[in-house]
Parts: C-alpha cells; structure tokens; sequence
C-alpha cells in the first residue's frame, strides 16, 4: 500500500503523503476551528465581536465576560449537581452492572439465559418511549426535582453487564470453580478475581459513562424544575433565554464553563478510550 | 319562666360562639420563629437583580418571615415547573407568573382567592391599583394574583440611525409613518444584499405574540376577545398582517429577528421591547436610544405583559398569610416605585407612581416616562395566550407572514381554526 | 434442588435484581404505560383521565405538522449517515498508515464525540450567524452572499445536518479504522502481485471486507439520527415552522410545552414500533452477514 520502491520513496510517495497531509489538516481544522472561534469570542469586547472580517484574537482580552457569564445563571450550583449526579451515577451503575455480570458469567442457574436473552431485548428499547411515563411515576414518588429522580431511571445496566460478561468469561471456568471449593462466596470471588480480570477496561467504561451521565440533556431537563437542582447542560440553556442581557461574548464564555470538564477529561483519557471503542467494535 | 331562662341561655350561647376568643382558640397559633416561604421568580439582568433586593428588603424589615426567591427561568419555564409542582404537589409559596399564564392555574383551582384578603385590608387598598394593570389578575370575577411587574410593548429606536438617514430623532408615530422612514433606512449594497433595515420584527417563541397584538391593537382591530372569539379574519388585523409582509418582502424595510443583537450591531435602526428591558437596554447600546410608543394607526393601544403575582393552594394558613404579606410588599408603594426606577416596569398603583423619589427620577431621566404614559392606553392581553399552545399558534403564524411569505388570508383562516381547535381542546 | 443450586439460584436472584427491578420500571414497564396513555386525553395535572380510543392516533396520521417532523426526521437521517459514512471512510483510509502524527489527528477529529451537545448547538449557533459567525468566512471567497441558516425554512434543517455530521465523523472514524486494521495483510499482498491499482484495491477488496462495519455503523447511525434531540433544540427550536423539527423534539414540545400526553405518547409508540423493526431487521441480517 505504501508504493515504497526498494525502500526509497519515489516521488509519487512524496505527493500522495502531502496530499494526505493536507486533507487531514483540513479536517482537523474544519473539526478544531469551532472550538478555536468559541475561545476567541469569549474573550473579545461586544465591538469586536460584531465585525466582519472577524478579528482572530481580540486586541484585550476581555476576562469580565467570564464573570459576567457566571453571574446570569447559579453555575457553581449547576456544577455540583452535575457532579453529583454523574459520580453517584456511575457508581451505581457499574456496581450493578458488575453484580449482573458475574451473575449471568458465573452462577449457575437454570433460567440464566433466558433472563440474559430478557436483558439483551432492554438494549433494543430507545429511552424516548420512557420519557413521559418516567416523569409520571417520579412525581407520584415524589422524586422531581430531587438527585435521585436524576440519577435512578438511568442507572440500569446492560451495555456495562455485556461487556463485564465478556471479560469475567475470559478465563477458564475451572478458576471459579477452584474459588468455589476454597469456600470463596460468590461475592467474595467477584471482588477478588472476576473484577481484576476486567481491569483493562474498567477505567474506560467508568469514564465513559460519567462523560454519558454529565452531558445528558433531555431527562434533566424534564426531572428539574428548580434552578437549584439544575445540572449543566439544562442550566445553559436557560442562559440562552436572558433577554437582553448578554450578548454572543457571554453565551460563548458559558459554554466554556460545560464544555472545559468533559475536554479536560477527554484529553487524558482520549488515547485509552479510542482504543477501547476501537476494540469493542471488533469483538462486537 | 322557663322559656325565658331558654332564650338568655341561647343568646348567651350565640354570643360565646360568634367571640373572637373562641374563633382564636380555633385557628393554629402562631409558629414561633420565622416563617420560610418560597418565592418563584423569573427574569435576569438589572430586573432580576432587583428583585432579589426587594426579597432582601422585606427580609431585613421583619424577623418572622423569611423569604426564599429562586430563579425559575423564562416565564415559559416557570409554567412548566409550576405544571410539574401541581402535579408533584410540590409547589412554592409565591409564583411570578406571566399574566396570561395566571388563568391556567385558576381554573385548575391551584391558586388561592386574594379577596378572602383583601377584604381585611383597609379600604381603597385595591383601588390603588391602576385598573388597566390589576384587570387580568381577575379570572371569572375572583382576584388571583396581583400586578408585580408590569409592561408594556415599546418601540426601541436608535436616535443615530435615524439621523444618519436625514431622518428627526424620534420614533414614528404611526406604520404609515414607520413604512415611510422605512425606505430612507433601508439600504442594499451592490450584491442585493441587505446591509441595513429599518425594523426588526420579533419571531421569538414567547414574545412574537405580543408585539402582534399590539399591532393589531394600532389598526382598530382584537386578536380574541373575553369570550376567544377569534378576530384575525377581520379587516384591521388582515391590513397590518399584509403591511408587515409587504415590509419583509417588497420594501425590505422589516426582517424577522429572533435576537436582539440586530438592533445592538446596528442592522436594524428600530426594535420591539418591553418596558421592562430597558435597564438592559441601554447598557448594551453604544448610540442614541430612544424608547417610544408602539407605533399607531387608528389608535394607540397596547397589550398590557409582564408579570403578575400570585399564591399557589399549599393548604398551609400560616405560610398563605405569611406569602400575603409578602405580596403586599412586593406590590407596596415602596417595592413597586424602586422596580419602575431600576428596571423600566411600571409602577402598579397610583400612590407608586406619585412616589417622590421615583417623580424626581422620571423628570431628571424623561425616557423612562414613556413606561407611565403608556398606562393610558393599556388592555389586557387576548385571551388566547392563556391556552397552553396559543403563543405558539401565534408565533407560527408571525413566522409564516413573514419568513414563508404566504398569503395573508390563508394564514389568518388556518390560525384561526388552529387557535379554536385549541379552545375546544381545553374548555 | 441440592442445596448449592438453592444457593446459587438465590444468589443469582439477589445479584440481578436491582438490574431487573430498575429494568422492568424504567425500561419495560414504560412501553405499556405509554401505549395506555396514547388511548387517553390528559393534560398531567388533572387527576382524571378522558379515554379518546384510537383518536390521538387518528389525529396524528391526519395531522400535517407530523408528517412534516416525519420527513424531516428521515431525511436528516439518510443525510447524516451517508455523509458521515462518506466522509469518516475517506479519512480512515487516508489515515490507515504509518503516519507522523496520526495520533494526534485522530484525537482532534474524535474530540466532539464526548463534548455536550448543549454547549455544541450554542457555539454553532454563533458559528452559522449570518453576518459575523465563521461560516461567513469560507463562503465569502465562494462569492455566497450570508444566510440566515437559522431563520430560514429551507436552510435550517441542513443546518442541524451539518453540526450532527460535524460531531459524529469522528467516532465513525475510528471504527472504520478498526475495521481497517482487521483485513489481513495477505489480501493486499495478493492484490498486488496482481496487480491491481488503489481504486480496484478498495472496490474489491478493502469495501467487501469492511461491509459488517458499515453495516453496522449504518443501521446505529440511522436509529441514533432518528433519535436526535438536543442539537435541534438548541440550534433552531424546531423552526422556523416545523422546517427542522424532529420526532423526539415534536415529542417533547406536546409532552412537555403543551401538555398533550396523550398524543405525545401515540408519537412515542410509533417512534418506538419503527426502531425496534429496524433493530430487529439489523439482528436479523447480521447474524446472515458473519458468515462470509
């Protein structure tokens, strides 16, 4: 595929690499540029803002409109509950993805499968079905507006059951019947020696999830009422109803505010989290 | 004898029952300490600011209510929550609800009657108030909310442009006279491009509405009337529909705008806006802005907006008395005159609006005067904006006028059936 | 049943219930509820319901708005998955090399993959402004005169295409990529002693092989476009007039704006009978497709 000649690289090899250089910076740019253009804008002065030709970089950079942004909407607010709903979120839903794991890789049980094929047929099912009759059953528990009403319709597991499944299957059976002998419980043995096998991918599916819980939109939109218990995303949009008020400077400075966590994330974690989406797409 | 002695013990009996003492016993005492209640609020900027001092005020002025205020949103987000708070059981002591909105919630019987209250109040209480600002508080006779904050649509005019185009630093005073600036305003460049145009007419999802109705209200016409009767099929409301449209699509004069940043980057030389953004106004604008009349026609007479106040059932006596007084001083003399002076909303009652301090503000600032002088030619809002799908009927129709271009008399007729099929929906 | 299988079915019991409990609720019970409320009138907060039968169904199949948030929601779809396939295939082929710094492009184009679609919308938004936003930028040299993406019945829904497309290349990027890194070697080495030049490579050999990749990234590109939601929401509301409103917003707007639950849930049903027929059709051919 390279059209290396004996190891030299003829000129057409030099063309074709350019080439493909060049498209890729295109599309780098043409994916990085929105990102660039909102960072400058949160920076500029109204004036600056409202020219064309654009100014690439504001002559002063204008750090008031951070604090301005701040102040239309109770951010510090909106970060805590987004915090705490995606942690307690994520740890819910890995515990029990872990517990339904085990289950349906480990214990021995007459019906297992069937109820697995049960599990299975809940990942076909689009969420938007449940949007109303969810909110319906929470304002019968009184749930609206509450952390719990946030996190709970959302921390069933099934992608997280299937992938622990596959690795808690990678080693022989004999392991967990040895386990089985020693006396081990069945808690015990998922603590001790299913989980570690499923450590490559443990932190992967952690973060992805939190990243899943953090930028969910719809649902706490709907569950929230209350400025007060606002996550994030739902709290940024409402920022984009003050009349009047603020101008694109600001709106861009409060996008800023959400999108610099899940970034920050990302590009530590980037590398790990596209080769684990990269290998789950193979197996599966 | 006996007979007698029967009849003193009787009135006896009746004079014991009717005594305060025994109804005092009756009633709860008084929770010691202070009372918390929750009040609901919108609007952001100077106006929500203001608020939020009002609240500190009334908080700072007596230590046995404590007032909470959270920030709901826009007025369409505070009927959501208020919707989901009736059906969670949830609700706040206190709501700020977008007038139309108020008769939603009366008809479902979820808030308290107000003349239970106002009748222990002394007399002329409800007098004060201006009668064209306290008329939508009323649903089928009974008091339900009172007026907080209140505004009127305004025309926005930057005094720069209008100059610039040879044109006197003044608002127009009727849409023949606005078409007519139209065409010294408007200017294409060489591409047919539209660099500058004379108005902006508003397409937002919760404003679209009012500045129509206003418009209609200029050419002698009703977009509904007390008993939703539609009237966009009659003659004044099909005239300004086609003037509207022929100032988008022949003279280029008017474009839709769905932000107010066109009349802050100076692509349109007017705007509409309430009364009550007019602090945020001119701390935004870097040129000569001059805030008038709705254009007239026939008339002058504008929708009254804005908010009113109100007491949501939580079936709790003290909290209700304590969310009384509350309301009271939100819409008190001295509340209501500091509001009119930070935020441009208008002062609700005739003792605010004599308010010394708040007269000497309007002499030393004369714009601000255009908020009171419009309280002479105020209505309250059609009666189809209370349905829970009226605005958007109505800002779907703004937008097929003026971005799809469709004929007129289609229009009106589809949003006529579209706004009875509604009626028939709820009623 | 000895007494370990006892044990064992208890545990099983005990280690999956939260599992199904939440399932059952939140998943599976719902598709009931929402069939039961679509043969009702409700407004959510009066405490009775008003039974209509079939009449919300009727209503929608007659009603034009949902026809119209129909076609747009098919549309959007078809463009968006056949773009995004386009497009991401080409990079992963470009990118399927030993290539200084790929890394680095690879972490730059999968970046809006994880970003919130809120914050997405709002930059675009500011990015499609007529007459200052970036876009004007590149149309300028092109001589286009500025659009009003946002306001315009014709140019809103490709509007939403654009950003959907612009957040999803990444993703499928990658796992073409992964797609790409599982042909064997043997294939292209045959090819050339063939002889056979790049274009006849990937007609007959890189294609065929990738097909379970497309396949796949077809079908959970399509049912994810039908399920769009947040950029609309935010981008352009919709409007103006229905021109870019989808199914799940449509949903929402009667649910949540204008408290038609009875309808909303008919809307639901029906987005819910055509994604399982889809997923279902998907399970279908792709147990047919692995044995190649």
């Amino acid at each position: 595929m390279a059209r290396i000649i004996f190891g030299k690289k003829t000129p057409s090899w030099i063309i074709g690499r350019t080439l493909t250089h060049l498209v890729l910076i295109i599309f780098t740019l043409a994916v990085g540029l929105p990102f660039f253009w909102m960072i400058t804008t949160a920076l500029k002065s109204p004036a600056e803002v409202a020219t064309f030709p654009p100014i690439w970089w504001p002559k002063t950079i204008k750090w008031d409109n951070f604090s301005k942004a701040w102040a239309t909407a109770p951010f510090g607010r909106f970060y805590i509950n987004s915090f705490v709903t995606a942690i307690t979120g994520v740890l819910l839903e890995v515990s029990i993805a872990a517990l339904s794991a085990y289950a349906f890789a480990c214990i021995r049980f007459k019906y297992r499968d069937l109820f697995f094929l049960v599990m299975l047929a809940a990942l076909m099912i689009p969420s938007q079905i449940a949007l109303i009759p969810n909110y319906v059953i929470l304002s019968k528990l009184k749930w609206i507006n509450t952390y719990k009403g946030i996190v709970i319709p959302y921390v069933s597991s099934v992608f997280g059951t299937f992938l622990l499944r596959q690795y808690f299957l990678s080693v022989p059976s004999s392991l967990y019947e040895a386990a089985e002998i020693d006396g081990l419980s069945h808690f015990k043995t998922l603590i001790y020696i299913a989980l570690p096998l499923a450590k490559p991918v443990l932190g992967t599916l952690v973060l992805y999830i939190f990243i899943g819980k953090w930028n969910n939109y719809l649902w706490p939109l709907i569950v929230t009422t209350k400025q007060r218990m606002r996550t994030l995303p739902v709290g940024l949009a409402m920022v984009r109803d003050a009349e009047y008020a603020i101008g694109p400077e600001h709106l861009m400075a409060a996008a800023i505010f959400v999108l610099v966590p899940v970034l920050i994330v990302y590009f530590f974690s980037q590398r790990k989290l596209i080769e684990a989406i990269a290998a789950g797409a193979v197996k599966g | 004898m006996k007979k007698r002695n029967l009849v003193w013990i009787l009135l006896l009996a009746v004079l014991f029952l009717s005594s305060p003492l025994f109804a005092q016993a009756k009633s709860e005492a008084k929770p010691e300490g202070p009372i918390k209640i929750v009040y609901w609020r919108s609007l952001t900027g100077v106006a929500g600011e203001s608020q939020d001092e009002v609240v500190r005020r009334f908080n700072a002025s007596r230590n046995d209510i404590i007032v909470e205020a959270e920030f709901q949103g826009a007025y369409a987000e505070i009927l959501q929550k208020m919707t989901a708070a009736v059906a969670a059981g949830d609700m706040p002591d206190v709501v700020l609800l977008d007038s139309p909105h108020m008769p939603i919630f009366a008809k479902n019987g979820v808030l308290v009657d107000l003349g239970q209250y106002v009748k222990d109040e002394p007399k002329g209480f409800i007098d004060d108030y201006i009668p064209g600002l306290l008329a939508d508080g009323y649903y089928h006779g009974t008091l339900y909310a009172l007026p907080a904050m209140r505004s009127t649509p305004l025309l926005y005019v930057n005094g720069d442009m209008l100059a610039a185009a040879g044109l006197p630093r003044r608002a127009p005073e009727t849409w023949d006279e606005l078409r007519e600036w139209g065409k010294k305003l408007t200017k294409i460049n060489a591409k047919g491009e539209l660099e500058q145009s004379a108005v902006g007419l508003t397409t937002g999802l919760t404003t679209a509405h009012w500045y129509f109705q206003g418009a209609v209200y200029a050419f002698g016409g009703l977009v509904s009337d007390e008993d939703f009767g539609i009237h966009l099929t009659d003659a004044p409301a099909l005239e300004l529909a086609q003037l509207w449209q022929d100032m988008v699509f022949k003279d280029r004069s008017a474009i839709p705008s769905n932000s107010h940043d066109d009349f802050f980057n100076k692509k349109v030389a007017m705007v509409f806006g309430s009364t009550g953004s007019m602090g945020n106004v001119y701390s935004r604008a870097d040129f000569q802005v001059i805030p008038a009349f709705l254009p007239g026609q026939k008339q002058n007479l504008v929708p009254v907006g804005g908010a009113v106040i109100a007491m949501p059932k939580t079936g709790d006596t003290w909290k209700q008395w304590a969310a009384w007084e509350f309301l009271k001083y939100f819409t008190g003399t001295e509340s209501q005159a500091y509001l009119a002076r930070l935020t441009g909303y208008m002062p609700n009652s005739y003792s605010a609006s004599k308010d010394p301090e708040l007269v000497a503000y309007y002499n030393a600032n004369p714009q601000w005067k255009v908020a009171i002088d419009q309280l002479n030619y105020v209505r309250p809002q059609a009666s189809v904006i209370s349905l829970p799908k009226g605005t958007a009927i109505l800002q779907q129709m703004v937008e097929k006028l003026i971005i799809a271009n469709r004929d007129v008399k289609t229009v009106m007729e589809e949003t006529t059936a579209d706004l009875k099929k509604e009626y028939n929906d709820n009623y | 049943m000895t007494r370990r299988a006892k044990r064992d079915a208890l545990t099983f019991a005990l280690f999956t219930f939260p599992n199904f409990l939440l399932l059952t609720v939140f998943v599976f019970w719902p598709i009931f509820y929402s069939l039961f409320l679509s043969f009702f009138k409700w407004d959510m907060i009066a405490p009775k319901k008003r039974f209509i039968g079939l009449e919300n169904y009727r209503v929608m199949f007659t009603d034009p708005v949902f026809w119209l948030v129909t076609k747009n929601t098919l549309i959007l779809s078809v463009w968006v998955v056949v773009l995004k396939l386009v497009i991401s295939l080409g990079l992963a082929l470009v990118m399927n090399r030993d290539l200084k710094g790929r890394s680095f492009y690879q972490a730059i184009i999968f970046s809006p993959t994880f970003t919130t679609s809120v914050a997405v919308a709002m930059v675009w938004r500011w990015i499609l402004e007529p007459d200052y936003g970036l876009l004007r930028v590149f149309m300028r040299p092109f001589g286009i005169a500025p659009i009003n993406w946002i306001e315009s019945t014709t140019h809103s829904l490709p509007a939403v295409i654009i950003v959907l497309i612009w957040v999803g290349i990444g993703y499928d990027m990658v796992i073409f990529l992964a797609g790409l890194k599982n042909i064997p070697p043997e294939l292209y080495d045959a090819g050339l002693v063939d002889g056979v030049n790049p274009l006849q490579e990937f007609i007959h050999i890189t294609f065929p092989l990738l097909s379970p990749t497309t396949f796949f990234l077809t079908i959970t590109g399509f049912i994810s476009a039908l399920k769009s939601f947040d950029i609309i929401s935010i981008l352009t509301g919709g409007g103006p007039l229905n021109s870019s409103n989808v199914l799940v917003h449509f949903l929402y707007e009667n649910a949540f704006r204008w408290f038609k639950t009875g309808y909303a849930s008919a809307l639901a049903l029906l987005l819910f009978v055509v994604i399982m027929t889809i997923t279902l059709i998907q399970n279908r051919l792709s147990k047919r497709w692995v044995h190649y």
